[in-house]
């Protein structure tokens, strides 16, 4: 009877568990690759949350000309100010000086209520007043127009009914026709339009990626500068043998970064009291899909890097790229097409939707559906890529007798 | 030798290595064109619109059709029908619509009898823009759907045309956005985006450059052409950056405001200035980040760290009033922050030089840095006595 290890599946577990143990090595002999996945990996969470753990703006400041100065006009004054978004902070004589108010940053934005205001409330016509927003951040401006409109329609309601009241119509006539259609607003998700919220969890899942993705780009760069292969194959085994070294390498990464993705998708929202109404099981099968296809997705990328520090100088600005890719803010109904096709290159989009989607608005499995389908389609390129990136590389290296790493040359071309 | 010869020495040395090193040249140029590319299509005409709106249409009168009807009309929204709302809801989590309106039975008959009916909105605010547009075209639609109503029942009372604006709509406001009439987000995240990016990759790309002298051990001979002179070795690779950078920067800025017309109410060459200072302070913070830390690889994470964080902590998102009191402080760290206040004066305001000098000087503080760190870096650069890798 032939011995375990030298049946066919035998010898690729053996083959498959050498290569990874010698990458495991590797990482954890390499200060730098480790600095990036644990303080990267552990840190940046915890920053981003930290930084926007408020994220919503309350009391913007606001500077009110009242030319009207009618009692109408001060009660609306006074409704802003106890709105949560706006903070009446001054008071005016004329515009110039709220202009100046607005320019030195004191304020962000203004109210203006014109002298034929009241005038043309007593008279039964629409008075309008006058908005001013900073549109320095829109955030300015979404406080100003929401707080101006709740009070706004707030007094519609009242002087049409005084109004029809005054025609002859009983209160309860009066609200009748007012109010034809009452209507109730829900966003059950994120109830206060918090910022905090839908960026944080847009912002997890791409943190696991690119923290993996610079993390073995270092690793592979000082491969190539000690001139070693990532990619090499064991001796005893001929070209056939890319898969083991595919999985036998990124077995090492899935590992480390599914504790990682537990701490990233889990811990940390549970730490910062973030929304968790996703179901742990199925959140810990997206992680392991999404981990497995951001290994494929590194290890295929991270072939173009030859040395330990281009990643960052190459793709550093990537990361603000993916953000926008996940359409979380940007709606991905809108994107152009061919950005749309780019978008497609990224595990981040889909993962980042699937994680939205599963843990912040607790969507059941199914829902998530097309994403996790197209999750798994990029794996099985991505697979492809990364054996076929291994197999190019180890032929191009037999074939020069030294490998390819010739083309990254040693240390010292820098300079002459 | 004087100052400017080794100044010249030492841009020709950094020339030759940009010639054989095409990563200098991909991390520069190219990273910031595919950026600006990519910050100016991705948000096409920069408003949105034909968002997918759900309705659940449980009434099917003449009255929830022609609803329907206008909000598909709308630019902002594109009406989807379900049958039911658990199917939307479905799909409202799945994020492949941005709302649910709810048409509860009876509409019609309860508002032509002055039941008033109940009408139900569910906006998902996870897809922050999506949600806060379909937000407001559906609280838009319901009011001129309410107010349609309304005149009807008006005029069956034997309201004057005369007074119906009046009674209709007793209060309006007239909304001013100063800076970005057209509410244009495309212009919006631009503005501060590509000057971030430009930031990120003027910081990378120095500390690369500066690290990759002790990285390979070519720091004496860079000091050989500059006789020992680590201000002109570290001038004269600022110097090269920063043309480059400016030039660059100018470039975008160009692009911006008078390619795109991007609103700017003061001059371009303000802009210009707020350009080349941004790139200047980027560059000593480089300097100073390396300096304190000179191995290249560290400095390069605490570069890459710091210049991420940087588009979080400038304020034009999420403003700094609504950071954390600990962290407002720090963004003050951030040459963007300063050159975001300028371009708030310039741009939104168009204000003098009285309201922006604070700014500049703050940028023009950072030029200090590099003196700080400048011995230490010399002695590292002397006697390569740190980690290489």
């Amino acid at each position: 009877m032939k011995g375990i290890r030298e049946t066919y599946l035998g010898r690729w577990l053996g083959d498959a568990l050498r290569i990874f143990n010698l990458e495991l090595r590797n990482i954890l002999h390499d200060g730098g690759v480790m600095i990036i996945f644990v303080v990267a990996g552990f840190l940046y969470p915890i920053l981003y949350n930290f930084v926007y753990r408020n994220g919503i703006l309350e009391e913007t400041p606001i500077a009110v000309v009242d030319d009207a100065a009618c009692s109408d006009s001060r009660r609306m004054i006074r409704e802003m100010d106890a709105t949560r978004e706006m903070n009446i902070a001054w008071r005016c004589a004329d515009m110039e000086e709220a202009k100046a108010l607005l320019q030195q940053r004191k304020v962000n934005g203004i109210v203006y209520f014109p002298s034929d205001f009241g005038n043309r409330l007593a008279a039964k016509e629409t008075a309008t007043f006058s908005i001013y927003a900073d549109m320095s951040s829109f955030l300015y401006y979404k406080n100003l127009l929401m707080g101006s409109e709740f009070v706004m329609l707030h007094e519609i309601n009242g002087i049409k009914i005084e109004r029809l009241s005054l025609d002859g119509l009983t209160d309860q006539e009066a609200d009748a026709s007012v109010n034809t259609v009452l209507y109730e607003d829900v966003n059950p998700y994120n109830r206060a339009f918090s910022y905090s919220i839908f960026l944080i969890s847009a912002i997890l899942m791409l943190i696991i990626q690119q923290v993996m993705f610079y993390g073995m780009g270092m690793s592979v760069g000082t491969m190539r500068e000690e001139n070693r292969s990532f990619a090499s194959l064991p001796d005893t085994l001929t070209g056939r043998g890319v898969g083991r070294v595919v999985l036998g390498r990124g077995a090492v990464y899935w590992l480390l970064f599914m504790i990682i993705g537990i701490y990233v998708c889990c811990v940390v929202p549970a730490m910062f009291g973030f929304p968790q109404r996703g179901c742990f099981q199925d959140i810990l099968l997206l992680l392991a899909l999404f981990v497995t296809v951001c290994v494929f997705f590194s290890m295929t990328w991270t072939t173009l890097v030859t040395r330990r520090e281009s990643a960052f100088l190459l793709f550093l600005f990537m990361s603000p790229v993916c953000v926008f890719l996940t359409g979380f803010s940007w709606p991905t109904t809108a994107f152009p097409g061919f950005w749309k096709l780019f978008s497609y290159l990224f595990p981040s989009t889909f993962g980042c939707q699937a994680f939205i989607n599963l843990n912040t608005a607790g969507a059941p499995l199914p829902v998530v559906a097309p994403q996790l389908r197209a999750l798994c389609i990029q794996g099985v390129v991505y697979y492809i890529l990364a054996c076929a990136a291994v197999y190019v590389e180890n032929f191009v290296g037999r074939k020069s007798g030294q490998g390819i790493l010739a083309r990254s040359g040693p240390a010292s071309t820098q300079t002459d | 030798m004087t100052f400017f010869d080794k100044i010249d020495n030492v841009i020709r040395r950094e020339i030759r290595i940009w010639a054989r090193r095409p990563i200098y040249f991909l991390g520069s140029v190219a990273v910031m064109a595919f950026c600006t590319v990519f910050y100016l299509t991705f948000l096409g005409q920069g408003v949105p619109s034909d968002l997918p709106i759900a309705v659940v249409d449980l009434d099917g009168s003449s009255t929830s059709r022609n609803f329907c009807r206008q909000l598909d009309a709308t630019q902002l929204g594109k009406v989807i029908h379900y049958g039911s709302f658990s199917e939307a809801q479905a799909d409202m989590q799945g994020g492949r619509v941005t709302s649910i309106c709810v048409i509860p039975e009876g509409f019609n008959r309860d508002i032509q009898a002055q039941r008033q009916p109940t009408f139900s909105f569910y906006v998902n605010g996870l897809y922050f823009l999506g949600g806060s547009l379909a937000w407001k075209d559906i609280l838009t639609m319901v009011n001129l759907t309410a107010g349609a109503v309304q005149r009807e029942v008006l005029r069956m009372k034997g309201v004057p045309e005369s007074e119906m604006a009046g009674l209709l709509r007793p209060v309006d406001v007239d909304v001013h956005q100063i800076g970005n009439a057209t509410m244009n987000y495309g212009a919006y995240l631009a503005n501060m985006m590509i000057p971030g990016m430009l930031q990120m990759v003027v910081v990378i790309v120095l500390i690369y450059s500066l690290g990759a002298e002790l990285k390979y051990g070519t720091s004496r001979h860079l000091l050989d052409t500059v006789g020992h002179d680590m201000y002109a070795a570290v001038s004269g690779k600022m110097a090269l950056y920063t043309v480059l950078f400016t030039l660059i920067g100018w470039a975008i800025e160009v692009i911006l405001y008078k390619w795109l017309h991007f609103p700017l109410a003061g001059r371009l060459g303000q802009m210009l200035l707020a350009c080349f200072l941004l790139v200047v302070a980027s560059e000593s913070v480089a300097v100073f980040i390396i300096g304190c830390v000179p191995v290249c690889r560290f400095a390069l994470s605490i570069g890459a760290l710091y210049s991420v964080l940087g588009l979080s902590l400038t304020g034009f998102t999420l403003p700094v009033e609504a950071l954390p009191a600990g962290l407002r402080g720090l963004t003050m760290m951030y040459p963007l922050r300063h050159y975001y206040e300028l371009y708030v004066q310039v741009g939104i305001f168009g204000s003098g030089f009285g309201q922006w000098y604070v700014p500049v000087i703050a940028l023009l503080l950072f030029c200090f840095l590099p003196f700080l760190v400048m011995g230490r870096l010399g002695r590292a650069y002397t006697y390569l006595n740190y980690e290489r890798n």
